[in-house]
């Protein structure tokens, strides 16, 4: 129940960061971007571990390698186009 | 009262608080420097927290090693991105990362 709670903690940690993606400037926005992946990993890694489902741990592996590969394109675009 | 489950809370207990307190971090703090500083809590030492905490509640098992396994992605790739995100903005910014840069916008410049 405990990893429950904490990952409903950190879904409303989040809350700020999605203000700070939506109301600020490009830079800020991917800086707001890269906060709230990083913290949906360990939501997904919390939600499995209080729900007991092993096999939904693989949802946090995939979604840490997909940050760095869709960080990377975000930050490119902030670099050349925004 | 076994010991694991309570260390297990506690470890947790930090996370939350650590990813709370950067969220404010992100929210308060003025412009995307001062504001990057705050994502490396919660991409970083967070993740660790929330590992050991199911790897102090689980043992030796299949949770604990996929957690332990997207923390390694996590610690690999969150430095990288976050020199990539300074550097893009200073790019952005300044038209070139290093100091006394060209000053123009990249992919601007004329070939010679």
């Amino acid at each position: 129940m405990s990893f429950v709670a904490a990952a409903i903690a950190m879904l409303i940690a989040t809350i700020p960061a999605a203000v700070v993606l939506v109301r600020g400037e490009p830079p800020e926005a991917v800086i707001g971007y890269e906060f709230i992946t990083s913290v949906a990993v360990m939501i997904l890694a919390l939600l499995a571990q209080g729900f007991q489902r092993p096999s939904l741990f693989e949802l946090p592996v995939l979604l840490a390698v997909l940050m760095y590969a869709s960080g990377l394109v975000y930050i490119r675009a902030l670099e050349r186009w925004l | 009262m076994k010991a694991a489950p309570v260390v297990s809370d506690v470890l947790l207990g930090l996370a939350v608080l650590l990813v709370l307190a950067s969220a404010v971090g992100i929210l308060v703090m003025p412009g995307a420097y001062a504001k990057l500083h705050f994502v490396t809590p919660a991409a970083l030492v967070a993740p660790i927290l929330v590992t050991l905490a199911i790897g102090v509640r689980m043992g030796l098992t299949e949770n604990t090693g996929e957690s332990c396994l997207a923390l390694v992605f996590m610690v690999i790739g969150g430095p990288y991105l976050s020199h990539a995100t300074i550097r893009a903005i200073r790019v952005r910014e300044r038209g070139d990362w290093r100091p006394g840069g060209s000053g123009k916008a990249p992919g601007t410049e004329e070939e010679q």
